[in-house]
């Protein structure tokens, strides 16, 4: 099983993908982090102000934006070894295709935890000077900031595995990756703001990660940072072993 | 043990694609150390008996093995069976030597493996490139290199010479028999039996998913019988004479073709009947045209005699 683990990040880092991948990650952070620092205060702005603990707390999980990128990743992890057919000489090697979904969860979940870090560490490089040069008071150790960071590493982590998951079950890798984007970006949209279905909200990938990152969603119920993380390791469990089940057995011809 | 290491049994093989039986209760076996031509027309079902062998395909029903084992139940299965399989399964951005040192990582190979089968099939030069930029000779050998890297004894080719030029088939048949030479138990397909025949001892043919023959490729000349062709001003003289002990078929450009007796008795009849001959040869039976008749490619089932020369 370790060889397995170190298989994929010798795919992974044999290739350019992941820095790609890296950098739309720090792309979008760095957008997120900017927006929120240069429009604070200004009018008509619903984001809470900076100097309040919510607005800081606010600034950082807007980093959690980047893990559509680590979900990108976890997805091509699987869709691309059948679009370029390396499947076969991965399923020849590993009869037992199960241990191979799993070993991909396992490495792209430690993947996840880099780009996670990687991302943070950005956005706080991008945030303390500019904060205090605006003489805003900022402490990353106070106002509940530990844990958005924490909350903003485990959801890029677990964007990552649950692409993995979503890429067993949807092989097709197009079909895959433009699904989850819409998923993310359309139907959870709709789900949290039509009345009667955004009580479930919560519960959704979408809700949970907001939950795991500590998202400004003003009169969302969301489930504990904790709960949320959870909800979103058993979705990519979910789908990973659904699509060792339904998908990933199939014949390869 | 060891001798029954290189066996691959395939028997009752039952595969059925929606309304399509690809294979249908198709059973051979392929003894080790041979090198066995797995021949039939396209869509005779040698890719998905190949792939059930391997594990890749489920059967409908009935069983393969490798050593008395199926595939997935082999401790690590490159190291017993090498596979090539469809012309291209690389990562297009990925480097040949790449490609090949993350599947020495899966199966616990050393990594200068990489560097070593690369060797062996030419691609030294080319090991830091991007497979995205090969020929298709190119990624015939990676994927013959892949398929060498946890030299097994037993190798599983389909198709290989697909898509390669008249100078790449030359290099695959040397390379071939090179591997047959180390005493490895090779199974290659093709839908062209001229593509092997100089490399194979044994075939087996299909064709719509059912065994057509098995056997050793000499025996597949003899069973189609040999025939005697005579070139003589008097033919008939000839033909008389050899009349109820031989089958007699005149052929068109004016010579005799037949068979039966050998090409010694046919001569001694012509001496003791004083035929002048100017030609008395013992026809090659044209493998090509065995494996058209038997696989019903053609229509020219059994007119051996049409065919000129007839070196195999």
């Amino acid at each position: 099983m370790t060889r397995l683990v170190q298989a994929e990040f010798g795919k992974l880092f044999s290739t350019k993908l992941w820095l790609w991948l890296l950098l739309g990650a720090f792309g979008l952070t760095a957008l997120a982090v900017s927006l929120t620092i240069g429009f604070n205060g200004q009018p008509n702005n619903p984001t809470p102000l900076l100097s309040t603990p919510e607005g800081q707390r606010n600034l950082f999980s807007s980093a959690g934006a980047s893990s559509i990128f680590a979900l990108i990743l976890g997805i091509i992890a699987v869709t691309g070894e059948f679009r370029h057919q390396t499947v076969t000489p991965t399923f020849l090697a590993t009869p037992h295709r199960g241990r191979v979904v799993i070993a991909k969860l396992a490495g792209y979940s430690v993947t996840g935890v880099g780009y996670g870090l990687a991302t943070i560490a950005l956005a706080i490089a991008i945030a303390l000077p500019w904060t205090s040069a605006k003489g805003i008071d900022l402490s990353l150790s106070d106002n509940g900031i530990p844990a958005v960071l924490v909350g903003v590493a485990a959801s890029v982590a677990v964007y990552s595995l649950l692409g993995v998951g979503v890429g067993a079950l949807v092989r097709n890798q197009i079909a895959a990756v433009v699904g989850a984007l819409v998923y993310l970006f359309v139907v959870e949209g709709i789900v949290s703001a039509v009345p009667v279905i955004r009580d479930y909200y919560k519960w959704f990938p979408g809700g949970a990660n907001a939950a795991l990152t500590g998202t400004f969603q003003p009169g969302a119920d969301l489930l504990e940072p904790w709960q949320g993380g959870l909800l979103l390791v058993g979705y990519g469990l979910l789908f990973a072993g659904l699509g060792t089940w339904l998908t990933v057995r199939r014949d390869v011809t | 043990m060891e001798d029954e290491s290189g066996r691959i049994v395939v028997s009752g093989l039952t595969k059925t694609f929606g309304v399509v039986k690809a294979v249908d209760d198709l059973s051979f076996t392929v003894e080790p150390g041979t090198v066995t031509g797995f021949l039939g027309p396209n869509g005779a079902g040698k890719t998905t008996t190949l792939r059930c062998v391997l594990g890749l395909v489920t059967p409908t029903s009935g069983r393969t093995a490798i050593g008395g084992q199926p595939y997935a139940a082999l401790p690590t299965p490159p190291k017993t069976v090498g596979a090539l399989l469809e012309a291209s399964s690389f990562h297009p951005a990925r480097t040949a030597r790449n490609h090949l040192r993350v599947y020495c990582t899966v199966s616990g190979i050393p990594k200068r493996r990489a560097d070593e089968v690369l060797e062996l099939v030419g691609l030294t030069s080319a090991a830091n490139r991007k497979v995205k930029g090969f020929s298709m000779g190119m990624r015939q050998r990676l994927g013959l290199a892949t398929a060498l890297l946890g030299d097994p004894k037993v190798l599983i080719l389909d198709e290989p010479a697909n898509g390669l030029d008249p100078e790449g088939i030359q290099w695959l048949r040397q390379f071939l028999r090179h591997l047959a030479e180390d005493g490895r138990t090779i199974l290659v397909s093709s839908h062209m039996l001229n593509e092997v025949e100089q490399t194979v001892d044994h075939v087996v043919i299909i064709n719509r998913g059912t065994l057509v023959r098995q056997g050793r490729l000499a025996d597949l000349a003899d069973h189609h019988g040999h025939a005697v062709l005579v070139q003589s001003p008097d033919t008939d003289k000839l033909a008389t004479a050899l009349e109820g002990r031989a089958e007699i078929t005149r052929l068109p450009e004016g010579g005799l073709r037949i068979t039966g007796p050998t090409a010694a008795e046919v001569g001694h009849v012509a001496f003791t009947e004083q035929v002048e001959l100017h030609e008395l040869s013992t026809e090659k039976s044209d493998l090509e045209q065995i494996f058209f008749a038997l696989t019903g490619d053609t229509g020219e089932v059994g007119h051996f005699g049409d065919v000129e020369g007839g070196a195999a």
